[in-house]
């Protein structure tokens, strides 16, 4: 359980097809060793197929897939190596737990199919649970099990042997919202000092942002954008990721070369305003789109000090919502949504300034 | 790197290989039932030398058979719907007292079995020694009372077993309803009997419609009812006309044959369309929820209504036991009996007699092999079927199913024929009998197995895969144990449904091989009534002793289990 025997898991366009449709068309990344990789994306662009294509118990239609250098599965060359084989572990969305086995031979079952001495099954079980924090819960039969429980019990279960690879399909899915946010950072928490390399299956950005090393964001089976957290959420590439990714404005306009300047990019609404915002060398087309995330809008009763992106609104809505309060403002003939943790509470059809720093109006790449 | 192609493929040759058994076992006996009724030529030659439609055509001449047939199903079908819906919607909408002890009690006339009803209703309806005519002479009527020897004798008798099978899929129906939907229509506004007539009938409709088809399918192609209670007055079905034309002399296998195939047809339409309505229905009731559905309260109605479902059960099962009972320790059957006609030579009879005892044993032998044999075959089938993702596993699942659509003594009709030509003498043999059953309940074990395996999430296996255990390691460890309870009811199903086989035993047993059933028929129609009514008895106690044994011993198991 080092980080030593991390492995690197390479997927080179990876097919999966179910008669005519396509789940995966045509999928490549790589996971490092001990690195942990999300997929990320709405129900039914591909992710948990292309993780079970990884697991071996999909089988592709066509590609590759490497695990620390063997290759598992090669269309090509005639080879898909069985789930058992390929010396990975997985944890299911619905914790796959059997109910007919106590807690301890659920998690020694991996070990048993190993052959491992009776005392070495004792010995890492005692180790697998402690990790999870259910020491003493050896002899409960599994049918008696909290969620959460169960929950601890299949990471046990699938930690145990010392896989090369752990996969998680949704695992925390079925959880309460509450265990849902502590269990998220203890995942983090084992993955690191386990060092395994892990491919992580969500749809939850949250889970996401907080979990991974990298995030790949899929969408109708193809790969949207790849990258770190910080880089999907600001620097989303396209409309697709900047909407799925928290959320954001869309600002499109005519694009206004002759008001360039300071290295920012110019581009006037259709609604008559200008704004400024930065292309992080992406190519500027005719028509650019800017993606400006609700929560770096600020709204002020009185006007900002800055030159640039500030415009006079009027406030349509104004809705608290605990953490953050979220307003609707009529901004150039359409609206935008701002969101802040201090805002102070507009009253309905008031007057106000909006401004944003151009460093987080971000080009999109297919505008 | 090839040989993990090689192993991957072992669950799936393995569960292929399976699938394939059953497909010969299903399909080469259909092939030649539909020879034979194509074979115009010289009956005796194998294979037939010219082929023709006028088998099908000289059916046409017996259209009172066919009359019959419908006449019959229908009265049948129509009295065992009013069984079932009147049973289910007491049971599972009122508030009718002990619903729960009911709701078992209904399930025991299909245990019973026509046969049993159609020997118990013959001693007490027959119109000359009748146990009830004779009562009714006593009490001082004229002539008798009911008759049960007429199509409408053996239509009742049909439908007082049929009714529990309707009151399990119009039940079902019933239960899977979401109250919600009743609630919805009485907030709006609408009173009791509005929200009955435009909210609950319309939602029932299509399941009581798709029991009705299902019913009436099996109906046409029941067989022992007519054969006790309408042979002997030269009253004809479908199935009695086909086994008097396989059994007389000389024989008349063509036509036989061509009227097994129009049935075969007729019921596989007949479940086709039933298929249609259970799979159009899905929007309606089944949200895969269980509902604890709303239960009506009928004030002092329910004590009624509870004797009503009493009836029911005195009728299907109390009354034809008694009978039996009654009839078995007498030397001739009469209602009341002198003091010197009390004997229990009959048990003495039926105990000693080596024809008996032989057929009895040769039953449970058969019915242990059925079993168990059987509940591995058929594992498997199902696991092809619903777990493995091979291709054309559709396919494999409509072979399997077909036996349903066949009654068993037309498809022992095409068995007979196919085996008597094969190489290696099994005919007459308990061999070919359990061949026979092996085939012939397919449908019943696949079905039980498949019901608990589609209960069983797929990723509890997946996850064994996952934990690096081979296919055989992980059908053990995880599979097995999970499938528990199915695999055990299967084997008992099948057990019970082997020992008391009647349709297909009854043409294919040989002379040297008997089994019970047909042993108890024929002594029905060669010895006496009151022997074949301890015979019966016999039977059915030993086949509800396997049954305590069979439970007693699993529940000790699963008590020894870890768990």
């Amino acid at each position: 359980m080092t980080r030593d025997g991390a492995v690197r898991i390479e997927v080179e366009n990876l097919i999966v097809r179910y008669g005519a449709a396509s789940a995966v068309a045509g999928v490549s990344f790589r996971v490092e060793p001990g690195e942990q990789l999300t997929l990320l994306g709405p129900s039914g662009c591909g992710k948990t197929t292309t993780l079970r294509a990884i697991a071996g118990l999909e089988r592709p239609s066509a590609g590759l897939i490497r695990i620390g250098g063997a290759t598992v599965y090669s269309s090509a060359q005639g080879i898909n190596v069985p789930a058992e084989k390929r010396g990975l572990s997985m944890v299911f969305q619905s914790y796959a737990i059997w109910p007919h086995m106590s807690v301890f031979d659920n998690v020694a079952y991996g070990l048993r199919v190993r052959r491992v001495g009776a005392r070495e099954i004792e010995a890492k079980v005692r180790e697998a649970l402690a990790l999870v924090q259910m020491a003493g819960f050896e002899r409960r039969p599994a049918s008696q099990l909290s969620g959460g429980q169960q929950q601890r019990v299949a990471l046990a279960r699938a930690c145990v042997f010392s896989p090369q690879v752990l996969l998680f399909d949704e695992p925390l899915s079925n959880l309460d919202a509450k265990l849902r946010a502590d269990m998220r950072i203890e995942l983090r928490e084992l993955q690191h000092r386990l060092g395994i390399t892990s491919v992580y299956v969500t749809h939850d950005l949250e889970e996401a942002l907080a979990m991974s090393d990298r995030i790949v964001v899929m969408r109708e089976g193809a790969i949207e954008q790849i990258g770190s957290p910080a880089d999907i959420y600001n620097l989303p590439r396209n409309a697709f990721v900047a909407d799925f990714v928290g959320s954001a404005n869309l600002i499109r306009g005519l694009l206004r070369a002759d008001l360039a300047a300071d290295g920012l990019a110019a581009v006037e609404t259709p609604g008559g305003e200008i704004v400024y915002g930065v292309t992080h060398g992406r190519p500027l087309g005719p028509e650019p789109t800017f993606c400006v995330r609700t929560v770096h809008l600020r709204l002020s009763p009185t006007r900002p000090a800055e030159a640039r992106n500030v415009w006079p609104v009027r406030v349509r809505v104004c809705v608290f919502q605990g953490d953050l309060t979220q307003a609707h403002v009529a901004w150039g003939g359409r609206e935008l949504i701002v969101r802040g943790a201090a805002m102070a509470p507009f009253a309905e059809g008031a007057e106000a300034f909006l401004s944003v720093d151009p460093a987080c109006c971000v080009l999109l790449e297919d505008s | 790197m090839r040989r993990w192609r090689v192993e991957l493929s072992v669950p799936t040759a393995v569960g292929g290989a399976a699938a394939a058994v059953a497909a010969i076992l299903v399909l080469y006996p259909i092939y030649f039932l539909f020879q034979a009724a194509l074979n115009v030529g010289d009956a005796e030659a194998k294979p037939p030398v010219e082929y023709g439609l006028d088998n099908f055509f000289a059916l046409g001449r017996y259209w009172e058979i066919l009359l019959n047939t419908v006449t019959v199903s229908l009265a049948a079908t129509a009295l065992a719907l009013a069984f079932g819906f009147m049973t289910a919607w007491i049971i599972s909408r009122t508030n009718v007292p002990g619903r729960h002890v009911l709701e078992q009690l209904m399930a025991i006339p299909y245990y019973v079995t026509p046969l049993l009803g159609a020997f118990a209703w013959s001693l007490l309806g027959a119109p000359e020694s009748g146990f009830l005519n004779q009562a009714w002479r006593a009490l001082g009527g004229e002539g008798y009372l009911i008759d049960i020897a007429t199509p409408w004798g053996i239509a009742w008798v049909m439908a007082l077993f049929e009714g529990s099978v309707a009151f399990v899929m119009i039940g079902a129906v019933m239960k899977s309803m979401d109250p919600a939907l009743e609630e919805a229509s009485q907030i709006i506004g609408a009173g009791r009997l509005a929200t009955m007539l435009r909210i609950t009938l319309p939602l029932v409709a299509p399941g009581v419609l798709g029991a009705a088809v299902f019913v009436f399918a099996e109906m046409l192609g029941s067989f022992s009812a007519a054969l006790v209670l309408g042979l002997p007055s030269r009253f004809y079905v479908v199935t009695t006309a086909m086994y008097q034309l396989v059994s007389q002399y000389p024989p008349r296998i063509p036509l036989a044959a061509a009227m097994g195939v129009s049935l075969f047809v007729v019921m596989f339409a007949m479940l086709f369309v039933y298929r249609r309505i259970v799979t159009r229905r899905s929007y309606v009731t089944i949200t895969g929820k269980a509902f604890r559905p709303r239960v009506m309260d009928v004030g002092p109605l329910r004590f009624a209504l509870l004797g009503v479902c009493l009836l029911y059960a005195a009728l299907s099962v109390a009354l034809p036991l008694l009978t039996l009972a009654y009839a078995s320790v007498q030397k001739i059957a009469v209602a009341f009996p002198a003091a010197a006609n009390w004997t229990l030579d009959n048990y003495r009879t039926a105990t000693t007699m080596n024809a008996v005892r032989s057929a009895l044993g040769n039953s449970l032998i058969l019915g242990l092999a059925t079993a168990s044999i059987g509940v591995v075959l058929m594992g498997l089938i199902s696991w092809i079927i619903y777990r493995s993702r091979v291709p054309g596993s559709g396919i494999i699942e409509y072979i399997v199913m077909f036996p349903q659509a066949v009654p068993r003594l037309v498809f022992a009709f095409g068995m007979m024929w196919a085996w008597l030509i094969f190489p290696i003498p099994i005919y007459g043999t308990l061999w070919l009998l359990l061949i026979a059953y092996l085939t012939v309940f397919l449908p019943l074990g696949i079905r039980t197995i498949s019901g608990v395996m589609l209960q069983v999430d797929r990723s509890l296996e997946e996850s064994a895969q996952m934990c690096g255990a081979p296919w055989a390691y992980r059908i053990r460890t995880v599979t097995m144990p999970l499938l528990r309870p199915g695999l055990m009811a299967a084997w008992l199903l099948l057990f019970i449904a082997s020992v008391r086989e009647l349709g297909a035993s009854i043409l294919l047993m040989g002379p040297n091989a008997k089994v019970i059933t047909p042993a108890i028929v024929e002594s029905w129609f060669a010895s006496s009534a009151e022997l074949t009514a301890a015979m019966a008895l016999i039977q059915t106690l030993v086949v509800a002793g396997a049954m305590a044994l069979f439970l007693l011993l699993t529940r000790r198991a699963s008590q020894l289990s870890p768990e």
